[in-house]
């Protein structure tokens, strides 16, 4: 499935583990949807379904993301260096409530709040895993 | 970086692993770290078709600077590391400090013989969002999931961040019932985790 460029939302990135892997992670599951894997470009959505809504709670920040169901594809670019990765919405996350007024710059420019959690594939292809949070524009 | 500067780091990983160029230095491109390596603009990706190469594994084997990895599911990639390779460990490292039994992810180019042409090997890297359930002076309990876990507060390396605030090695603030996320190196032979970053959140 193709990627679009419509504009869907934007604030920080960070990643997670999910499925088989290595480590802490041999201890999570395939997410949400049963489908997520580390290794593939899946991210986590705060809105995927009203259960995750009520744990997530963006609103808690001023955001009211609309609902992506699993298997949703987005587009995540790089504020700054314009790095897109596709993604499949494959988990509920982050927990945006946690880390309302976060923000993370580039450029002299900033995003706040947590919206978007990448697997480590997926971060990886547009900002290094040691970076921790990206910020990041969503489109699809 | 520019863009032509990120095709150029392409080429040279591509030919270093090819055995065919004198790697010169830093500098013509920016810095060999991960941040720097990554900067370049990318094409984007459809989900179904990714035109670099991730790998997630543990370290077999080891043998004139090519990893073999072993992923979850038993299939055995090899890694190239050159010296245009990033590879963090806590911090940015030599390929010396990567072993046998580490886990790693992997970014790079592939190779005509299978092998992946690694841009930058993240070493035992971790992202985990825990619950501090107790505070030494250089350790924390936590518990991830239904996990207890040991993290490993290092000397001079681990910083926190406080409800969004700047990064500081002050760590007094952290409380027993805080939910944080850890930003680390996992450590095979204990399963304990080197804390780089712990971001607490409200």
């Amino acid at each position: 499935m193709a990627c679009g460029s419509t504009s869907l939302w934007a604030g920080e990135t960070s990643w997670f583990c999910c499925g088989s892997s290595w480590g802490p992670c041999g201890s999570t599951g395939t997410g949400a949807c049963g489908t997520c894997q580390s290794g593939k470009n899946m991210a986590a959505w705060p809105n995927l379904s009203a259960a995750c809504w009520s744990v997530t709670n963006p609103a808690a920040c001023g955001e009211n993301m609309p609902r992506r169901g699993c298997g949703s594809v987005v587009n995540v670019k790089h504020q700054c260096s314009g790095a897109t990765v596709c993604v499949t919405l494959a988990d509920c996350g982050p927990n945006t409530q946690m880390w309302c007024s976060e923000q993370t710059c580039c450029n002299g420019a900033c995003r706040t709040h947590r919206v978007l959690d990448l697997t480590p594939a997926a971060y990886s292809a547009i900002g290094s895993l040691s970076s921790g949070l990206l910020p990041v524009y969503i489109y699809e | 970086m520019s863009e032509r500067n990120g095709l150029g780091r392409r080429r040279l990983l591509t030919s270093a692993a090819l055995g065919g160029a004198t790697i010169v230095g830093a500098s013509a491109l920016g810095g060999l770290d991960a941040d720097a390596a990554f900067a370049a603009p990318m094409p984007s990706l459809d989900p179904a078709v990714s035109t670099s190469v991730f790998v997630d594994g543990r370290v077999g084997q080891i043998r004139r600077g090519v990893l073999d990895v072993v992923e979850a599911d038993g299939t055995h990639k090899l890694i190239q590391l050159t010296n245009a390779t990033s590879i963090w460990k806590l911090e940015t490292v030599t390929a010396e400090a990567v072993e046998v039994g580490d886990g790693l992810y992997a970014r790079g180019v592939q190779m005509p013989d299978g092998s992946v042409a690694a841009d930058a090997v993240w070493v035992n890297i971790v992202n985990l969002y825990v619950t501090i359930r107790g505070i030494e002076r250089s350790r924390l309990h936590l518990s991830h999931g239904r996990n207890a876990m040991v993290g490993n507060i290092v000397e001079k390396k681990t910083t926190a961040s406080f409800r969004g605030g700047a990064l500081t090695s002050n760590l007094s603030q952290l409380r027993i019932g805080h939910h944080a996320q850890v930003l680390g190196a996992w450590r095979p032979a204990d399963d304990s985790v080197d804390i780089a970053r712990i971001s607490v959140g409200h």
